[in-house]
Protein backbone atom coordinates (compact mmCIF):
# COMPACT_ATOMS: atom_id res chain seq x y z
CA UNK A 1 0.00 0.00 0.00
CA UNK A 2 3.11 2.36 0.08
CA UNK A 3 4.50 1.15 -2.68
CA UNK A 4 1.03 1.92 -4.48
CA UNK A 5 1.10 5.44 -2.05
CA UNK A 6 4.59 6.34 -3.39
CA UNK A 7 3.51 5.51 -7.00
CA UNK A 8 0.87 7.58 -7.46
CA UNK A 9 2.80 10.74 -5.52
CA UNK A 10 5.20 10.12 -8.14
CA UNK A 11 2.68 9.92 -10.97
CA UNK A 12 1.14 13.54 -9.95
CA UNK A 13 4.83 15.20 -9.68
CA UNK A 14 5.36 13.54 -13.25
CA UNK A 15 1.74 15.00 -14.37
CA UNK A 16 2.89 18.63 -12.34
CA UNK A 17 6.68 18.48 -13.97
CA UNK A 18 5.35 18.06 -17.42
CA UNK A 19 3.58 21.82 -17.26
CA UNK A 20 6.77 23.49 -16.78
CA UNK A 21 8.12 25.64 -19.13
CA UNK A 22 11.06 23.84 -19.63
CA UNK A 23 13.46 24.06 -23.31
CA UNK A 24 12.36 21.63 -25.44
CA UNK A 25 15.42 20.09 -25.26
CA UNK A 26 15.19 19.34 -21.41
CA UNK A 27 11.82 18.07 -21.71
CA UNK A 28 13.05 14.41 -21.41
CA UNK A 29 13.76 15.29 -17.60
CA UNK A 30 9.82 14.94 -16.73
CA UNK A 31 10.44 10.78 -17.56
CA UNK A 32 13.22 11.09 -14.21
CA UNK A 33 9.80 10.32 -11.68
CA UNK A 34 9.21 7.42 -14.48
CA UNK A 35 12.31 6.32 -13.67
CA UNK A 36 11.70 5.60 -10.02
CA UNK A 37 8.48 4.35 -10.62
CA UNK A 38 9.94 1.58 -12.59
CA UNK A 39 12.41 1.05 -9.78
CA UNK A 40 9.31 0.92 -6.94
CA UNK A 41 7.83 -1.52 -8.92
CA UNK A 42 10.27 -3.93 -9.22
CA UNK A 43 11.18 -3.55 -5.54
CA UNK A 44 7.67 -3.49 -4.17
CA UNK A 45 5.75 -5.50 -6.50
CA UNK A 46 8.50 -7.62 -8.72
CA UNK A 47 10.81 -8.16 -5.52
CA UNK A 48 13.77 -8.23 -7.39
CA UNK A 49 15.93 -9.25 -3.81
CA UNK A 50 13.78 -11.67 -2.58
CA UNK A 51 14.47 -13.88 -5.85
CA UNK A 52 17.21 -16.47 -6.45
CA UNK A 53 20.71 -14.52 -7.16
CA UNK A 54 20.14 -15.23 -10.86
CA UNK A 55 17.31 -12.99 -10.99
CA UNK A 56 19.17 -9.90 -10.24
CA UNK A 57 22.01 -11.22 -12.86
CA UNK A 58 19.08 -11.11 -15.41
CA UNK A 59 18.03 -7.88 -14.19
CA UNK A 60 21.16 -6.19 -14.20
CA UNK A 61 22.16 -7.79 -17.75
CA UNK A 62 18.72 -6.39 -18.99
CA UNK A 63 19.29 -2.89 -17.78
CA UNK A 64 23.46 -3.18 -19.09
CA UNK A 65 22.25 -4.32 -22.65
CA UNK A 66 19.29 -1.61 -22.39
CA UNK A 67 22.06 1.06 -21.92
CA UNK A 68 24.29 -0.25 -24.65
CA UNK A 69 21.30 0.14 -27.05
CA UNK A 70 20.24 3.31 -26.10
CA UNK A 71 23.80 4.90 -25.38
CA UNK A 72 25.17 3.68 -28.60
CA UNK A 73 21.93 4.62 -30.49
CA UNK A 74 22.06 8.15 -29.36
CA UNK A 75 25.70 8.97 -30.15
CA UNK A 76 24.71 9.87 -33.53
CA UNK A 77 21.60 11.82 -32.88
CA UNK A 78 23.34 13.72 -30.08
CA UNK A 79 26.78 14.54 -31.24
CA UNK A 80 26.07 15.20 -35.40
CA UNK A 81 26.35 18.33 -36.52
CA UNK A 82 24.45 19.59 -39.75
CA UNK A 83 25.68 22.32 -41.87
CA UNK A 84 23.56 24.55 -44.05
CA UNK A 85 24.22 24.38 -47.55
CA UNK A 86 23.72 26.90 -50.57
CA UNK A 87 21.04 25.92 -52.83
CA UNK A 88 23.53 26.82 -55.89
CA UNK A 89 26.10 24.27 -54.39
CA UNK A 90 23.25 21.60 -54.37
CA UNK A 91 23.45 19.93 -57.98
CA UNK B 1 -3.75 -29.78 -4.69
CA UNK B 2 -2.64 -32.72 -6.81
CA UNK B 3 0.70 -34.99 -5.14
CA UNK B 4 2.71 -33.90 -8.69
CA UNK B 5 3.10 -30.30 -7.59
CA UNK B 6 4.95 -31.12 -4.23
CA UNK B 7 7.00 -33.83 -6.51
CA UNK B 8 10.43 -32.60 -8.91
CA UNK B 9 11.07 -33.90 -12.11
CA UNK B 10 14.80 -35.30 -13.01
CA UNK B 11 16.24 -32.42 -13.85
CA UNK B 12 15.18 -30.65 -10.02
CA UNK B 13 16.92 -31.40 -6.85
CA UNK B 14 13.76 -30.13 -5.06
CA UNK B 15 10.70 -28.68 -5.69
CA UNK B 16 11.81 -25.39 -4.52
CA UNK B 17 14.56 -25.45 -7.41
CA UNK B 18 12.02 -26.33 -9.57
CA UNK B 19 10.38 -23.09 -8.53
CA UNK B 20 13.41 -20.66 -8.65
CA UNK B 21 14.35 -22.13 -12.34
CA UNK B 22 10.66 -21.16 -13.11
CA UNK B 23 10.57 -17.96 -11.53
CA UNK B 24 14.68 -17.02 -13.24
CA UNK B 25 13.17 -18.43 -16.31
CA UNK B 26 10.69 -15.54 -16.40
CA UNK B 27 13.51 -13.11 -15.95
CA UNK B 28 15.30 -14.14 -18.11
CA UNK B 29 12.34 -13.68 -20.44
CA UNK B 30 11.92 -10.21 -19.41
CA UNK B 31 14.98 -9.22 -20.03
CA UNK B 32 14.39 -9.83 -23.20
CA UNK B 33 11.61 -7.91 -23.56
CA UNK B 34 13.21 -4.92 -22.08
CA UNK B 35 15.42 -5.00 -25.10
CA UNK B 36 12.32 -5.04 -27.82
CA UNK B 37 10.63 -2.39 -25.97
CA UNK B 38 14.13 -0.71 -25.73
CA UNK B 39 14.52 -0.54 -29.52
CA UNK B 40 11.10 1.10 -29.24
CA UNK B 41 12.97 3.92 -26.62
CA UNK B 42 15.13 4.06 -29.25
CA UNK B 43 13.01 5.12 -31.78
CA UNK B 44 11.52 8.11 -29.85
CA UNK B 45 14.53 9.45 -29.15
CA UNK B 46 15.71 9.57 -32.18
CA UNK B 47 12.72 10.55 -34.39
CA UNK B 48 11.89 13.52 -31.32
CA UNK B 49 15.37 14.29 -31.80
CA UNK B 50 15.49 15.27 -35.15
CA UNK B 51 11.62 16.48 -35.14
CA UNK B 52 11.23 18.36 -32.11
CA UNK B 53 8.71 20.62 -33.07
CA UNK B 54 6.31 18.36 -34.84
CA UNK B 55 6.90 15.80 -32.34
CA UNK B 56 5.57 17.86 -29.71
CA UNK B 57 3.01 19.32 -31.78
CA UNK B 58 1.49 15.44 -32.06
CA UNK B 59 1.89 14.90 -28.65
CA UNK B 60 -0.23 17.96 -27.55
CA UNK B 61 -3.15 15.82 -29.65
CA UNK B 62 -3.13 13.27 -27.39
CA UNK B 63 -5.45 12.67 -24.67
CA UNK B 64 -3.79 13.24 -21.36
CA UNK B 65 -6.91 12.52 -18.93
CA UNK B 66 -7.42 8.90 -20.31
CA UNK B 67 -3.30 8.30 -20.80
CA UNK B 68 -3.20 9.20 -17.04
CA UNK B 69 -6.69 7.42 -15.22
CA UNK B 70 -4.91 4.29 -17.52
CA UNK B 71 -1.90 4.88 -15.62
CA UNK B 72 -3.67 4.90 -11.99
CA UNK B 73 -5.50 1.58 -13.23
CA UNK B 74 -2.24 -0.38 -14.07
CA UNK B 75 -0.28 1.07 -10.96
CA UNK B 76 -3.64 -0.41 -9.18
CA UNK B 77 -3.91 -3.67 -10.86
CA UNK B 78 -0.69 -4.38 -9.71
CA UNK B 79 -1.01 -3.86 -6.66
CA UNK B 80 -4.36 -6.01 -6.36
CA UNK B 81 -2.11 -8.62 -7.96
CA UNK B 82 0.65 -8.68 -5.36
CA UNK B 83 -2.11 -8.64 -2.70
CA UNK B 84 -3.00 -11.60 -4.27
CA UNK B 85 0.33 -13.15 -4.26
CA UNK B 86 0.62 -12.44 -0.36
CA UNK B 87 -2.74 -13.80 0.05
CA UNK B 88 -1.65 -17.20 -1.59
CA UNK B 89 1.53 -16.85 0.26
CA UNK B 90 -0.58 -17.27 3.14
CA UNK B 91 -2.67 -20.04 1.78
CA UNK B 92 -5.76 -18.15 1.10
CA UNK B 93 -7.26 -19.44 -2.05
CA UNK B 94 -10.06 -17.08 -2.29
CA UNK B 95 -8.65 -13.98 -1.87
CA UNK B 96 -6.14 -14.67 -4.18
CA UNK B 97 -9.02 -15.19 -6.37
CA UNK B 98 -10.82 -12.23 -5.53
CA UNK B 99 -7.63 -9.94 -6.56
CA UNK B 100 -6.99 -11.79 -9.67
CA UNK B 101 -10.66 -10.98 -10.80
CA UNK B 102 -10.50 -7.58 -10.01
CA UNK B 103 -6.55 -7.25 -11.80
CA UNK B 104 -8.17 -8.76 -15.06
CA UNK B 105 -11.15 -6.69 -14.88
CA UNK B 106 -8.63 -3.49 -14.32
CA UNK B 107 -6.69 -4.72 -17.70
CA UNK B 108 -10.07 -4.82 -19.39
CA UNK B 109 -10.99 -1.30 -18.45
CA UNK B 110 -7.48 -0.16 -19.27
CA UNK B 111 -7.95 -1.73 -22.84
CA UNK B 112 -11.41 -0.30 -23.09
CA UNK B 113 -10.31 3.43 -22.37
CA UNK B 114 -7.61 2.76 -24.68
CA UNK B 115 -8.52 1.06 -27.68
CA UNK B 116 -12.39 1.60 -27.11
CA UNK B 117 -12.09 5.32 -26.27
CA UNK B 118 -8.82 6.69 -26.77
CA UNK B 119 -7.86 4.96 -30.78
CA UNK B 120 -11.50 5.92 -31.55
CA UNK B 121 -11.01 9.03 -31.11
CA UNK B 122 -8.11 9.39 -32.48
CA UNK B 123 -9.20 7.93 -36.00
CA UNK B 124 -11.93 10.24 -35.96
CA UNK B 125 -9.75 13.07 -35.41
CA UNK B 126 -7.70 11.85 -38.41
CA UNK B 127 -4.80 11.76 -36.38
CA UNK B 128 -3.67 8.27 -37.50
CA UNK B 129 -1.15 8.95 -40.17
CA UNK B 130 -2.93 8.22 -43.41
CA UNK B 131 -3.93 10.55 -46.05
CA UNK B 132 -5.88 13.01 -44.34
CA UNK B 133 -3.60 13.75 -41.37
CA UNK B 134 -4.83 16.19 -39.45
CA UNK B 135 -1.54 17.86 -38.89
CA UNK B 136 -0.05 19.84 -41.80
CA UNK B 137 2.61 22.50 -42.93
CA UNK B 138 5.77 22.02 -41.27
CA UNK B 139 5.25 20.30 -38.09
CA UNK B 140 3.46 17.57 -39.95
CA UNK B 141 6.47 15.60 -40.97
CA UNK B 142 7.15 15.07 -37.04
CA UNK B 143 3.59 15.02 -35.72
CA UNK B 144 3.09 11.88 -38.44
CA UNK B 145 6.70 10.49 -37.17
CA UNK B 146 4.76 10.74 -33.32
CA UNK B 147 1.60 8.97 -34.52
CA UNK B 148 3.60 5.89 -35.89
CA UNK B 149 5.55 5.96 -32.36
CA UNK B 150 2.23 6.16 -30.76
CA UNK B 151 -0.06 3.93 -32.80
CA UNK B 152 3.07 1.23 -32.31
CA UNK B 153 3.97 1.39 -29.41
CA UNK B 154 0.08 1.07 -27.66
CA UNK B 155 -0.39 -1.81 -29.90
CA UNK B 156 2.34 -4.19 -29.21
CA UNK B 157 1.44 -2.63 -25.30
CA UNK B 158 -1.94 -3.61 -25.91
CA UNK B 159 -1.35 -6.97 -27.00
CA UNK B 160 1.38 -7.67 -24.04
CA UNK B 161 -1.78 -6.70 -21.81
CA UNK B 162 -3.93 -9.23 -23.84
CA UNK B 163 -1.12 -11.93 -23.04
CA UNK B 164 -1.55 -10.89 -19.77
CA UNK B 165 -5.18 -10.88 -19.43
CA UNK B 166 -5.10 -14.82 -20.62
CA UNK B 167 -2.45 -15.48 -18.19
CA UNK B 168 -4.49 -14.00 -14.69
CA UNK B 169 -7.40 -16.01 -16.24
CA UNK B 170 -5.61 -18.87 -16.33
CA UNK B 171 -4.74 -18.35 -13.08
CA UNK B 172 -8.37 -18.01 -11.93
CA UNK B 173 -9.32 -20.93 -13.39
CA UNK B 174 -6.05 -22.89 -11.42
CA UNK B 175 -6.89 -21.54 -8.20
CA UNK B 176 -10.83 -22.63 -9.09
CA UNK B 177 -9.59 -26.23 -9.20
CA UNK B 178 -7.83 -25.80 -6.34
CA UNK B 179 -4.07 -26.51 -7.69
CA UNK B 180 -2.48 -23.89 -5.63
CA UNK B 181 -1.90 -23.70 -1.67
CA UNK B 182 0.98 -21.90 0.74
CA UNK B 183 3.21 -24.79 -1.12
CA UNK B 184 2.64 -24.35 -4.38
CA UNK B 185 1.85 -21.43 -6.28
CA UNK B 186 4.83 -20.36 -8.09
CA UNK B 187 2.78 -20.23 -11.79
CA UNK B 188 1.02 -16.94 -9.58
CA UNK B 189 4.70 -15.23 -8.68
CA UNK B 190 5.43 -16.13 -12.53
CA UNK B 191 2.79 -14.62 -13.80
CA UNK B 192 2.54 -11.88 -11.37
CA UNK B 193 6.00 -10.38 -12.32
CA UNK B 194 4.83 -10.55 -16.05
CA UNK B 195 1.98 -8.70 -14.94
CA UNK B 196 4.26 -6.20 -13.07
CA UNK B 197 6.45 -5.80 -16.17
CA UNK B 198 3.78 -4.83 -18.28
CA UNK B 199 2.67 -2.38 -15.63
CA UNK B 200 6.29 -1.03 -16.01
CA UNK B 201 6.56 -0.43 -20.07
CA UNK B 202 3.43 1.34 -19.61
CA UNK B 203 5.08 3.82 -16.85
CA UNK B 204 7.82 4.31 -19.54
CA UNK B 205 5.43 4.75 -22.15
CA UNK B 206 3.06 7.67 -20.71
CA UNK B 207 5.38 10.38 -20.34
CA UNK B 208 6.87 9.51 -24.09
CA UNK B 209 3.47 10.04 -25.37
CA UNK B 210 1.65 12.15 -23.10
CA UNK B 211 4.02 14.40 -20.84
CA UNK B 212 7.25 15.30 -22.70
CA UNK B 213 5.73 17.13 -25.87
CA UNK B 214 2.94 18.33 -23.72
CA UNK B 215 4.14 21.81 -22.26
CA UNK B 216 6.57 22.81 -24.80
Amino acid sequence: MVAWGLLLVLLAAEFGASFLPLARSARPCVLIPAVFMVVVVGTAFMQVKLGPTVVRLFAVAALLWLSILLGLGSLDPMTRTNYSVRAENLR
Amino acid sequence: MSEAHLTNEFQYSSAGHRAETAISGMWLFLATEVLFFGALLLSWIYCRHWNQAGFDAGARQTQLAIGTINTVILVTSSLVYSTGLAFMEAGNTHRLIQCCAIAWGLGVAFLILKFGIEWHRDFAEHLFPGQDFAISGSLGGGARLFFVFYFVSTALHGLHMIVGLILVGWIILRARRGEFSFIYFTPVVVVGLYWSFVDIVWILLYPLIYLVGRGS
